[in-house]
C-alpha cells in the first residue's frame, strides 16, 4: 500500500516538473520581455534593452536551451525562480500569495466535495421527489454559468446584503484589511473576506459532484449488497450511507484530482473580480506584462495543486477500496 | 401523440415499440420521437432557436452599430431608442449584445466541430492501433487534462490574441483531450467486432477502417459531445475574454461585456446583466439539447448526469 502511494506520488512528482519546464519553454517563446522597455523614454535601442535584460536571465540573444538551464538549475539548486523583466524577485511575490490562493482553492474543494456529496445522498433516496428535481434544476442552471458571471453576482448579493445589514458585514474587495492586529480579530477579519470567494467557487465546483456522485448512487442503490446489507435490519437511509455511498465514492475521489485545474481556473477569475493578491491574479499580471518567469512559477503552482489533490485521492481510495489495500 | 405521454417519466415506451416494424424502419424517426417528448430539450431547442434568430437578425432592429459611439448618451439606463442602454464610451448594448453573442456563437460552434473532429480521429486512432501508440496518447491526454491548460491557453493566446480566428485555432488544439479520451474508450469495444475484423482480414487500411467503419458507429456519442463541447467553449472563451486574453476590442464579444460591466454592477447594472443573462440562456439552452439528444440516442442511461471521465 505505501509502495502503491510512492510510486503515484513519483509519478506526479514528474508530471509537475515536466509541465514547470514545457511551461517554461512556450512562456519564453510567446512572451516578450522587451516590451517592457520599448514605452519608455528616452527611446532604447534594441540591443539596450536586451542588454538591460541580460541580468535577469531574460536575453533573447542568448539561445533558450541556455537561459532554461540557468533557470532550472536556480530553482532546483537555491528554490530561485528567476526575476521579473523589471527586476523584481518572482519569490518575494508568491511567498504570500500562495498562501492566499492555497486557503482560497483548498476551502472550495473541499466544500464542493462535501456539498456535492451530502446533496447527491440527499437526493438520490428520494429520487424524482421534489428536492430532488429542485436540486437537479438548480445544479444544471449553475453548471451554466461561466465563473466570471457567478463571481459578480455574488459581489452583487454580497453588496445588496451588506446595505440592507447597515454595516459591512462580508467584503468583497481584498484578501484582508490592513489595519487589523490581534490573534481573533484578524481570524475574523480574513473570515469575512474568505466567505463570498469561497462561496462563489463552491457555487461552481459542487455542482460536477452532486451530478454524478446523484447518477453513480442511483446504479448502487438496486445492487444486490445494498439489498443485503437492507436485509441485516438497516434502515434504507443507513444502507445507503454505509454501503452504496462508499462504493460509489470511489469514482469520485479519482475525480477530485481531475477537478482542480478547473477550481484554479475559477480561482483566477474569482480572485480578479475580488481583487485578491492571490496566484491567480498574480498570473494575469504577469502575462501582461511579459513576466516568463512570474508566470512559470503560477503553473508550477497549479501543478503542485493538481498533484496534491491527486495524491490526497489516492489516499482516499486506499481507505475506501479494499482491493488496492491488499495489493 | 407526445401529449398522451409526457406523465410518463420513466423512457419506457420507446423500447416496447422499438420492435414494431414502423419504428425500426427509420432510427431517425425514432430518436426524433424521443427527443420531442422531453420537453426540457424542446425548451433548449427553441431557446437556442432564439438565441440564433436574436443573433442573425437583431441588429435589423436597431440603426447603431456596436462601433457607433453616441456621445450625447453616455452610462444610459435601458430605455428609449437605446433598447439595453449604452455604456461609459457611449456604445449601444443592445448592438454590442447582438455582435457579442454573434462572435461568442461562431467561435463556440466552430471550436467544438474542429474538436471533435481531432477527438475522433486522435480518439479512434488510438483505440485501433493500441499498444505502444495507445500509451503514448493516452500519456499526452492525462498530461494535458491535469496541467493548469487555462494557463498554457491564456499564455499563448495573449500572444496571438485580437483576431477571433486564431484563438478558434487555440482552444482547439487545447480543447479535444477529454473528449478524446471518452472517444477512445468507447472505440477499445468498436476494435474487436467483427465487421472491423472482417474489413482488416480483407486488408482494408489502418486509416479507412477507422474512417469508415469505426467513427461513424460512434455518431451519437460525437453528437452529444458536439453539444456539450459548445457549452464547454463558450464557457473558456467567456473566461478568456473576461481576463484580457481572448477577443479584444475594438471586437467584443459576451466575456469582454462581462469584463466591461464588471466595474459597475452597482452603479450601472445593465452592462453587466444583459450579457450575463444572453451568456446563461446560451449555455443552458445547449446543455439541454445535449442531455436531450442523449437521452434519444440512449434511454437507457440515467438522464445522461454521468460525466465523461472517470
Amino acid at each position: 500500500m505505501i509502495r502503491h502511494l510512492t510510486r503515484k506520488a513519483a509519478g506526479w512528482l514528474v508530471m509537475i516538473v515536466v509541465a514547470t519546464n514545457v511551461t517554461y519553454v512556450l512562456a519564453a517563446w510567446f512572451l516578450d520581455p522587451r516590451s517592457n522597455y520599448r514605452g519608455l523614454r528616452p527611446v532604447r535601442t534594441e540591443e539596450q534593452i536586451d542588454h538591460a535584460l541580460a541580468p535577469y536571465n531574460l536575453d533573447p540573444r542568448t539561445p533558450l536551451a541556455d537561459r532554461w538551464w540557468h533557470w532550472f538549475s536556480n530553482v532546483l539548486l537555491h528554490f530561485d525562480w528567476g526575476k521579473s523583466p523589471v527586476g523584481a524577485s518572482v519569490d518575494s511575490e508568491i511567498g504570500f500569495r500562495v498562501v492566499v490562493s492555497g486557503q482560497l482553492v483548498t476551502a472550495a474543494t473541499l466544500l464542493s466535495v462535501v456539498a456535492g456529496v451530502a446533496l447527491s445522498v440527499f437526493t438520490a433516496s428520494r429520487q424524482y421527489g421534489w428536492w430532488d428535481r429542485t436540486t437537479q434544476l438548480v445544479s444544471v442552471f449553475l453548471f451554466n454559468v461561466p465563473a466570471a458571471v457567478a463571481a459578480l453576482a455574488v459581489v452583487f448579493a454580497g453588496i445588496w446584503l451588506n446595505q440592507h445589514l447597515g454595516w459591512r458585514l462580508l467584503y468583497v474587495a481584498g484578501e484582508k484589511s490592513p489595519d487589523v492586529s490581534g490573534v481573533w480579530p484578524t481570524v475574523a477579519d480574513r473570515f469575512r473576506h474568505l466567505v463570498l470567494p469561497t462561496l462563489s467557487l463552491t457555487l461552481l465546483g459542487y455542482v460536477g459532484y452532486h451530478l454524478t456522485q446523484r447518477s453513480l448512487l442511483l446504479d448502487n442503490i438496486n445492487s444486490d449488497f445494498v439489498r443485503t446489507a437492507r436485509a441485516t435490519g438497516l434502515t434504507r437511509a443507513q444502507a445507503i450511507r454505509r454501503h452504496a455511498l462508499r462504493a460509489s465514492l470511489i469514482p469520485t475521489a479519482t475525480s477530485v484530482a481531475f477537478s482542480i485545474p478547473a477550481i484554479f481556473t475559477g480561482a483566477v477569475i474569482t480572485e480578479t473580480v475580488f481583487g485578491w493578491n492571490g496566484m491567480g491574479q498574480y498570473f494575469v499580471q504577469t502575462i501582461a506584462k511579459n513576466d516568463v518567469h512570474g508566470a512559470v512559477a503560477v503553473a508550477a503552482f497549479g501543478a503542485g495543486m493538481t498533484a496534491i489533490g491527486a495524491i490526497l485521492a489516492d489516499v482516499a481510495v486506499v481507505v475506501l477500496d479494499p482491493r488496492v489495500r491488499v495489493r | 401523440m407526445a401529449t398522451t405521454v409526457t406523465s410518463l417519466p420513466e423512457p419506457l415506451d420507446p423500447d416496447t415499440t422499438a420492435p414494431g416494424p414502423a419504428a425500426r424502419a427509420g432510427g431517425g424517426r425514432l430518436y426524433l420521437r424521443r427527443f420531442a417528448r422531453n420537453r426540457p430539450a424542446l425548451f433548449g431547442v427553441v431557446l437556442l432557436v432564439l438565441l440564433v434568430l436574436f443573433s442573425v437578425c437583431g441588429g435589423w432592429l436597431t440603426h447603431f452599430s456596436y462601433t457607433d459611439v453616441d456621445f450625447t448618451a453616455l452610462t444610459q439606463p435601458p430605455g428609449g431608442t437605446h433598447y439595453f442602454g449604452t455604456n461609459q464610451g457611449g456604445n449601444d448594448v443592445y448592438a454590442e449584445a447582438v455582435h457579442g453573442l454573434q462572435r461568442s456563437l461562431v467561435i463556440a460552434v466552430s471550436v467544438s466541430v474542429l474538436t471533435i473532429v481531432l477527438a475522433a480521429v486522435i480518439g479512434a486512432g488510438a483505440a485501433y492501433f493500441g499498444g505502444r501508440v495507445e500509451r503514448l496518447t493516452l500519456t499526452v491526454i492525462h498530461f494535458l487534462l491535469v496541467v493548469p491548460s487555462f494557463l498554457i491557453l491564456a499564455l499563448v493566446s495573449h500572444h496571438l490574441a485580437g483576431d477571433w480566428r486564431v484563438l478558434i485555432l487555440v482552444l482547439t488544439v487545447f480543447g479535444w483531450m477529454s473528449t478524446a479520451r471518452v472517444i477512445w474508450s468507447v472505440s477499445t469495444s468498436l476494435r474487436e467486432r467483427d465487421y472491423v475484423l472482417a474489413a482488416e482480414f480483407m486488408g482494408v487500411r489502418p486509416w479507412r477502417i477507422i474512417l469508415r467503419h469505426i467513427i461513424p458507429n460512434l455518431g451519437s456519442l460525437l453528437i452529444v459531445n458536439l453539444t456539450l463541447g459548445v457549452v464547454a467553449t463558450v464557457l473558456s472563451e467567456t473566461a478568456l475574454s473576461f481576463l484580457g486574453f481572448g477577443v479584444q476590442t475594438p471586437d467584443v464579444s459576451l466575456g469582454t461585456m462581462l469584463a466591461d460591466g464588471s466595474g459597475t454592477i452597482t452603479t450601472a447594472p445593465w452592462l453587466f446583466g444583459y450579457p450575463a443573462a444572453l451568456v446563461v440562456l446560451l449555455t443552458l439552452s445547449m446543455t439541454l439539447v445535449g442531455d436531450g439528444l442523449r437521452d434519444a440516442f440512449d434511454p437507457s442511461s440515467a438522464t445522461g448526469a454521468r460525466g465523461g471521465r472517470r
